[in-house]
């Protein structure tokens, strides 16, 4: 949708993805998407290394969402969010809509 | 003047700000180095962050650094016999969602840097509290603010700006407390 604005596919998946989920990881993004990993990291690390997405550690995993000091980040998030809104409304619902309750160990559903 | 590794932060910084400077290249230091230099050490920053205030080519800053011995490892670089890290984030040169329009200078003996002021030091320790609850910088914005002069009245606006207002009045009461004490 604004992949052309952006430059990258996996740029735009990548920045829909923690605009609407205010964070997430490669391989969660990755498998969201059912994309190659590699790219999904590679934006992540390019958008990190220019200070608008920021990470942080937690366990072996590296976690990234927007960087709230960055500058632009109200109106990259205002830019986002109207991507989202035009999303296919199934879509939209898959991206926004998701278990965030805790899962007890052990327990398969 | 001083061998490198005999330099503190402050002299270093100025250092290589004026060595990028004779290059073409300007750039004012930002971050933790900042809070060791405002408050003479207490706090101890093991980094320089200097934000380009123009547009130059990261090559252009590796072949200037390796001439005074300095590598690049990881976007970092670094002197064997330094122990600071220099590092160049992505600009613009900003404290949040505002651009920096003041720019503070000290006279090193090894030249002149180009920093944060106090206050925008200040600003800029407390963005990362306010937006990341973090209070280790709450205490290098609060160590800055007892010892420099600052601008408190400007903090105050810049916090209500970022929507910030509640942590903002937190500080203040924490410099109200030890002014209090003291």
């Amino acid at each position: 949708m604004i992949e052309v604005l952006l430059g990258s596919v996996n740029k735009e998946r990548v920045l829909i993805y923690l605009v609407a989920r205010k964070s997430g990881y490669a391989r969660e993004i990755a498998r969201y998407y059912e994309s190659e990993l590699t790219p999904i990291q590679s934006q992540l690390r390019n958008l990190e290394n220019a200070n608008i997405l920021a990470s942080q550690s937690v366990g072996k995993t590296r976690v990234y969402s927007l960087n709230p000091r960055y500058p632009f980040t109200k109106e990259l998030v205002n830019l986002i969010e109207k991507a989202i809104y035009f999303l296919p409304d199934e879509e939209k619902q898959k991206l926004t809509v998701y278990r965030t309750r805790p899962r007890r160990t052990g327990k398969e559903i | 003047m001083k061998v490198l590794q005999d330099m503190d932060i402050g002299e270093l910084a100025a250092f290589i700000c004026n060595v990028l400077s004779n290059h073409g290249i300007e750039c004012v230091l930002t971050g933790g180095a900042c809070v060791s230099i405002y408050s003479n050490n207490r706090y101890q920053s093991g980094d320089l962050d200097f934000i380009e205030t123009g547009e130059s080519k990261r090559s252009k800053i590796k072949d200037i650094l390796s001439g005074i011995g300095f590598e690049e490892y990881n976007r970092y670089f670094k002197r064997k016999d330094v122990k600071y890290f220099i590092e160049f984030p992505s600009g613009p040169l900003s404290i949040a969602s505002e651009r920096v329009n003041e720019i503070s200078e000290i006279e090193f003996s090894t030249g002149i840097l180009k920093l944060l002021s106090p206050t925008d030091c200040v600003k800029d320790r407390l963005a990362a509290y306010y937006f990341w609850d973090d209070k280790e910088s709450l205490e290098q914005a609060y160590l800055v603010a007892t010892v420099q002069e600052i601008n408190i009245n400007e903090i105050a606006r810049w916090s209500k700006k970022e929507n910030c207002t509640g942590k903002f009045n937190q500080f203040k009461k924490l410099l109200i407390k030890n002014k209090n004490e003291a």
